[in-house]
């Protein structure tokens, strides 16, 4: 679809203004971070002085990617990557391409205009994600010729390669999105300024970050679309590793653990857990369901027909309990027994921490007649599938008779991890410490963030680690 | 329908008939079966968690709700009638009633982590009446679990300490390495609990966590709001979408304020120490200096 010279005339004048209020409105953003939310940037000037090494030796397009967390995030990636001295750069000020129902209907008539304007001055082409109909395609394919124009003309872009706020808190190098490959593509000499901003306490998906946050910053410029290269995808793959590098490179410096998992095993034939159900496992006592399920969960366990009702109640359990676990990780703490805070879907083999809204992905590893293995992933690293390996490890073993389940898991966890690097070699090399009741485990005398989980129920121990 | 609990079903009691300890002993009867660590569960009273191996009765998680069923199970209470919240709230509490099955509704249990803890919930929820003497045994909830840690890493020390007594070489060097970084750890819990400012300060990080979750979701509903007020009704589909989000919304910051309330007790009770919580943190402090002082001998 080519751009009418209407949508050129209202680019062009787009243009015009923004650059007459690029001072005063840059001088707000400083201003509004700094004094309405108190916040800051560590080590700025030097990140500021090493990147705009690099864009000043490239004198051609930009586009912007960043990772994305917060509804603020663009005015915060600006607000850092942009030092006051340089607000007359023009051409480096990057147009925004915000989700038209996020920001566009916003309140009252007053204050809708107020942000329409705010946002027309910032440079902002509206871009609607939802909707599969024409009239929306046709939306999203306007907006992409705007990009691709005000490149063409020399100018900066700003879009978020995951297309959207990530609902668990972690960029996923092994599915990138296409769309900024075919952008490099139809803009052959521009670059990625790949960013990676990001508070310390920012957990989860909000609408702007706790007050008082101080956010460190990773920035890199890298190539677009290399010479030859046709095949967007194999560009897009290009940007998102170098923002997962970003990406831990930042949790390097961070204090709480990058790598978040968390298993449970379950031993289907122990007396106990059948003890809620009829004799023919089909049905099971409706006060003892609600305190484990949401309304959601149950209405899809009563499809469930036959002895299938107990494996599944208990494959949501399992589930529940492994991102029970993983969240711990993250100092978020569900309480013993709040089954219902987190919402299980087994057919997307995801999980939601109503609360935060944080989501989490799981798998069974083990699925058979004796016993369910479940292990889920917030962060770190990638949950793997039938098809490509993930950075989460994992074991299941019989105790042997007579052993104690929680001293055989310790021990079964330990011979695994040193099994799994040849490094290490033997367990007797590691150590398992408690850190607010979490395990972790001890090498050469430090706690390896490697998010080690046990599990144990009846005859069986399990335990899972990452190793990315 | 018959479900195999129900194999075993007991005569329910007026809970009100019977002493705070009388009800206790039941509880603790109660989970019996589910106790994996028999030792602990037959010396246990009123402050023995119900969880974990060391100091607990073992129970698994997945028995979790069986602890609170149990206690419904064995109870009669006057507060049966069901009233909503608030006008045309679809929440309800109970208020008295007929005489009836004892109900604990989702998230009560929350801190009930020790036989102890669960007569105080109930006396806290107006099933029984508020019995101090009794109160005045059971060791808060904040307790139960600062001197849980206590318990896992004075173990973890130990069992380490052993460990690295038998081995020889490369192997004992890196065991020593690990050793020492444990001892460190257990010298640093006990100074903690060495000092209820301390650990409150610690509890109250997690209180912070928890508020900041909180006003994020507050933050979020107010987007939402805005939403709905920019589309003044001009889009059914899109108003009926917004409006679902909020209703989520709302359900998330239900939860959150639950989870709130409890690390703000949890924060508060830290930094009141009585004389039974006295007593359990000396029991765990002995526990970790013993510990690390096994640890220092070989180190």
């Amino acid at each position: 679809m080519a751009l009418t010279p209407e949508d050129l005339k209202s680019l062009r004048r787009q243009r015009f203004v923004s650059r007459a209020v690029a001072v005063p409105l840059s001088l707000f953003v400083a201003a509004a971070a700094r004094l309405r939310f108190r916040y800051g940037l560590a080590d700025i000037d030097r990140i500021r002085g090493e990147i705009w090494k690099k864009l000043d030796a490239h004198d051609g397009p930009v586009i912007w990617a960043a990772n994305h967390l917060t509804l603020i995030d663009s005015f915060l990636v600006y607000w850092a990557i942009f030092p006051m001295s340089r607000v007359l750069e023009d051409r480096l000020i990057p147009w925004s391409t915000p989700e038209y129902t996020n920001y566009y209907k916003l309140g009252g008539p007053v204050k809708a205009r107020f942000i329409r304007a705010l946002l027309y001055c910032c440079r902002c082409i509206p871009f609607l994600r939802g909707g599969e109909d024409a009239a929306a395609e046709a939306w999203r394919q306007k907006a992409y010729d705007k990009c691709v124009w005000l490149l063409r003309e020399g100018a900066s872009v700003f879009v978020y390669p995951e297309a959207g706020r990530s609902r668990s808190g972690w960029l996923e190098a092994r599915r990138p999105k296409d769309f900024l490959g075919k952008m490099a593509i139809d803009v052959p000499n521009a670059k990625f300024l790949c960013v990676y901003l990001r508070a310390d306490d920012q957990i989860a998906t909000t609408v702007r970050p706790p007050e008082g946050s101080v956010f460190r910053v990773k920035c890199d410029l890298i190539d677009g679309a290399r010479p030859g290269e046709t095949n967007a995808r194999d560009v897009s793959q290009r940007l998102f590793d170098r923002l997962a590098e970003l990406q831990n490179e930042w949790w390097e410096d961070c204090p709480l653990p990058k790598n978040c998992a968390g298993n449970d095993v379950v031993d289907l034939k122990s007396p106990l857990l059948s003890e809620n159900f009829s004799e023919d496992l089909s049905d099971a006592d409706p006060d003892w369901l609600e305190r484990h399920l949401s309304a959601k969960e149950l209405a899809s366990l009563r499809e469930k027909t036959g002895a299938e009702f107990f494996r599944t109640f208990w494959r949501f359990f399992a589930a529940k309990e492994a991102c029970h676990k993983a969240l711990a990780r993250t100092e978020l703490v569900v309480p013993n027994g709040a089954f219902r805070e987190l919402e299980v879907d087994l057919f997307r083999r995801k999980a939601v921490h109503v609360s935060t809204g944080l989501l989490l992905e799981f798998r069974f590893t083990d699925d058979d007649e004796d016993k369910l293995h479940c292990v889920a992933v917030l962060r770190g690293g990638f949950l793997g599938d039938d098809e490509t390996p993930g950075d989460a490890v994992w074991e299941v073993s019989e105790v042997p008779p007579g052993a104690s389940p929680g001293a055989y898991a310790r021990e079964r966890a330990l011979d695994f991890i040193a099994s799994c690097n040849d490094e290490i070699g033997s367990s007797a090399k590691l150590a398992l410490s408690e850190d607010g009741g979490l395990p972790t485990v001890l090498w050469r005398g430090k706690p390896q963030d490697w998010s080690l989980s046990l599990s144990h129920s009846g005859r069986f121990v399990a335990c899972s680690f990452m190793v990315s | 329908m018959a479900f195999m609990r129900k194999q075993a079903v007991v005569e329910a009691t007026d809970i009100n008939t019977i002493s705070p300890e009388e009800a206790e002993k039941r509880i603790t009867a109660g989970v019996k079966k589910y106790a994996t660590n028999e030792a602990n569960f037959a010396k246990a009273d009123a402050n023995t968690p119900y969880l974990g191996h060391i100091i607990g009765m073992g129970i698994e998680s997945s028995n979790l709700a069986d602890i609170t069923m149990s206690i419904e199970r064995q109870f009669l209470t006057k507060l049966t009638t069901k009233v909503p919240v608030s006008d045309g709230s679809a929440e309800y509490k109970l208020v008295a009633g007929e005489l009836g099955k004892l109900r604990i509704l989702d998230g009560q249990d929350a801190l009930a982590a020790t036989p102890g803890l669960s007569v105080k919930m109930l006396m806290d929820l107006g099933h029984m009446a508020k019995n101090d003497a009794y109160l005045d045994k059971v060791v808060s909830f904040a307790y139960i679990m600062a001197c849980g840690d206590g318990w896992k890493t004075a173990d973890a020390l130990k069992k380490m300490a052993a460990k690295a007594e038998k081995l020889t070489g490369g192997e004992r060097a890196d065991a020593i390495s690990n050793l020492k970084t444990l001892s460190a750890q257990a010298k640093e819990y006990d100074a903690l609990l060495s000092d209820a400012t301390k650990l409150a300060a610690a509890k109250q990080k997690t209180y912070q966590n928890d508020k900041t979750a909180c006003d994020a979701l507050t933050n979020e509903l107010n987007v939402v709001l805005d939403k709905i007020k920019g589309q003044g009704g001009a889009d059914a589909a899109a108003a009926a979408k917004l409006r679902t989000e909020e209703a989520e919304i709302r359900t998330r910051l239900k939860m959150s304020a639950a989870k709130l309330r409890v690390s703000q007790e949890v924060a508060e009770a830290a930094g009141k120490r009585r004389p039974i919580e006295d007593a359990k943190v000396a029991e765990v402090r002995k526990a970790l200096q013993e510990a690390v002082a096994q640890a220092e001998k070989i180190a």
